[in-house]
């Protein structure tokens, strides 16, 4: 790409993200409501629609993880990676039984979060924290996952002007973030599902021109095989099929990832802002085919070893830059300036909507319980400065830990949020645990997944920082993904302590729901 | 939810025959089993341009999983009835 192309590029990129933040910040008039109501600047006022709430949780499906994380291992390590697609098709299935449930119980109760049913269900104010601090925490490391995505796309953009521009990326990624949070603020979740139509109008056109264009370019997909090094992380043998050391690995992954969306906040905050249990039926359902898009992206991860330019720009900029360097690499400056930007914004929306549920969760369910006098005004006014607070806080994350693979954020926040699912999604269903079983089950679950993950990383192996959440079992199981370790033992110690409790007869019943 | 709650169309209690519940479990369970299986589609042919099975399969199986999720839902949005 000549010089100029690149000031094009960076022009087309400008430009739409004038107009991304001029939509932003017009939102707030859209379907007006009262925005100093909590419900109203969180909720969008529980209003929305077919499309908006498919917009809203699709937002979730095409973020950084599935631009950056995934390709990046993919290409790293190859057909293991893959299990984002089945984690796509599954979780959806789980979503359309468990959500319009939990939609019309908080709908009865006047429910604003999962947690706020966690509360009243096991009739305990200190389980209900617990549960809302897991949930702020898990979001965490998926938020810093977004920054990474920003940071890569602006490093292969700013690294075409500057030999060294981790400087100006941060600066970049700075004021970047100051916008969103400046209009999230202002416009809440509306700002967020507006955000989201423009995000992924830009990324469907991104993805089906991509999809395209690339592999022919490249000259399909045999070659891209046949260039696959062999080395000790990737071989042509894991990456044309799964070995089947991996299968366990594989298949834990799809199935706790699939498990664990509909339990983290923001996606929670999404089913709840929809106006009706079908809706959010056919939405839902809507889902998966808008999952292939994410199957094609992760065989960019494949794709990039059949194109030399793209695969020298990843040598230096690291693998968490397959994507764009491969846009990069095979498409005119002026369309990579608009796919840059969609990706780029795929990952600040995400991040608003998920600072706003962390907002959400502290304001609700720790600060008005400790503070039950707070009134709705000041509620959503301590909403608004907490979504700033953790946008930041997930912000100092990445200048602090550097993960080896972004993707590994996301997982941490897996095994963290799967201790929530006895006390949501079983909390739904049944009565029969309660409050001793379901917080000390979380705290072996909390304990021994964290204590895995250091193990895996820091004894068993010694990885210079966090690079795996897999377990390895000699016998019989191979690697495990140690969510599904955790969630286990999470479960069978809410089992027995529930029984023991109730075998002495001291334990209190859980309240009918 | 509690008896005692005034909320009446927001029932959570399945309505709808029995077979339509069983119709429905088979439409969620299929697709999510057949991902499951893994070792049934990690293989490498047939191709499809170039593409290894376990690659195309997984793509396509997700067209097949939205129709089977879509039937669901029209047939649990006409169990549960009303608007």
């Amino acid at each position: 790409m000549s010089g100029v192309g690149n000031y094009e590029l960076v022009a087309v990129f400008i430009s739409l993200f004038v107009i991304f933040i001029g939509l932003g910040f017009w939102s707030s008039r859209f379907r007006k409501g009262d925005l100093s109501d909590l419900g109203e600047w969180a909720l969008a006022g529980r209003k929305l629609g077919v499309y908006l709430s498919w917009f809203l949780v699709g937002a979730d499906l095409y973020t950084a993880y599935t631009f950056i994380a995934i390709p990046e291992l993919v290409y790293e390590r190859g057909a293991i990676f893959y299990y984002a697609v089945p984690y796509v098709g599954m979780t959806f299935g789980i979503a359309m039984i468990t959500m319009p449930r939990l939609w019309k119980i908080a709908k009865g109760k006047n429910y604003v979060t999962a947690v706020d049913m966690v509360t009243d269900k096991f009739n305990s104010k200190t389980l209900g924290m617990i549960i809302a601090f897991t949930g702020i925490v898990a979001e965490l490391p998926y938020i810093a996952l977004q920054i990474y995505g920003m940071q890569a796309v602006l490093t292969v953009m700013l690294g075409q002007f500057y030999a060294n521009p981790a400087t100006i990326t941060e600066v970049a990624l700075v004021i970047a973030f100051i916008i969103l949070a400046a209009f999230t603020f202002t416009s809440g979740l509306r700002g967020a599902v507006i955000t989201a139509v423009m995000k992924d109008a830009l990324i469907f056109l991104t993805v089906i021109v991509v999809i395209i264009v690339v592999p022919l370019e490249i000259g399909g997909f045999g070659k891209a095989f046949a260039g696959v090094p062999t080395t000790k992380a990737i071989s042509p043998a894991s990456a044309e099929i799964l070995p089947s050391l991996l299968v366990n690995g594989f298949i834990s992954l799809s199935l706790m990832s699939a498990l664990a969306l509909y339990l983290y906040p923001h996606a929670i905050n999404g089913i709840l802002s929809s106006s009706s249990t079908k809706k959010i039926r056919l939405s839902t359902a809507l889902l998966p085919i808008y999952g292939v898009g994410l199957a094609m992206l992760a065989l960019f991860g494949i794709l990039i070893y059949g194109a030399p330019s793209a695969l020298a720009m990843v040598g230096k900029f690291g693998p968490v830059t397959v994507v764009p360097a491969l846009i990069y690499a095979e498409l005119p400056p002026w369309f990579a300036g608009i796919a840059f930007l969609g990706i780029f914004i795929g990952g600040l929306v995400p991040a608003s909507i998920m600072a706003i549920s962390q907002a959400n969760l502290l304001t609700r369910n720790v600060v008005k319980v400790a503070v039950p006098s707070l009134d709705p005004k000041t509620e959503a006014r301590l909403s608004k400065y907490f979504s700033v607070m953790f946008k930041f806080i997930a912000l100092a994350f990445i200048f602090v830990i550097s993960p080896t693979y972004s993707l590994e954020l996301q997982l941490v926040g897996g095994i963290i949020i799967l201790q929530t699912l006895p006390a949501i999604f079983i909390g739904m269903y049944s009565n029969w645990l309660n409050k001793w079983g379901v917080g000390i089950g979380w705290l072996v679950g909390m304990i021994t997944g964290v204590y895995m993950t250091y193990y895996a990383n820091f004894v068993a192996n010694s990885f210079p920082s966090l690079e795996t959440t897999f377990f390895k079992f000699s016998t019989p199981f191979g690697f495990l993904y140690i969510g599904l370790i955790a969630l286990l033992l999470n479960l069978v110690i809410a089992v027995v302590i529930t029984f023991i409790f109730r075998m002495v007869g001291t334990g209190t019943p859980s309240k009918s729901a | 939810m509690t008896k005692d709650s005034n909320v009446n169309d927001l029932s959570l209690e399945t309505k709808g025959t029995t077979i339509e519940k069983v119709i429905v479990a088979i439409l969620l369970l299929v697709p999510i089993a057949v991902f499951s299986a893994t070792p049934l589609y990690d293989s490498k042919g047939p191709e499809l341009f170039g593409l290894t099975f376990f690659y195309w399969f997984q793509a396509a199986w997700l067209v097949v999983t939205s129709v089977f999720y879509l039937m669901a839902a029209m047939l649990l949005n006409r169990m549960e009835g009303g608007n």
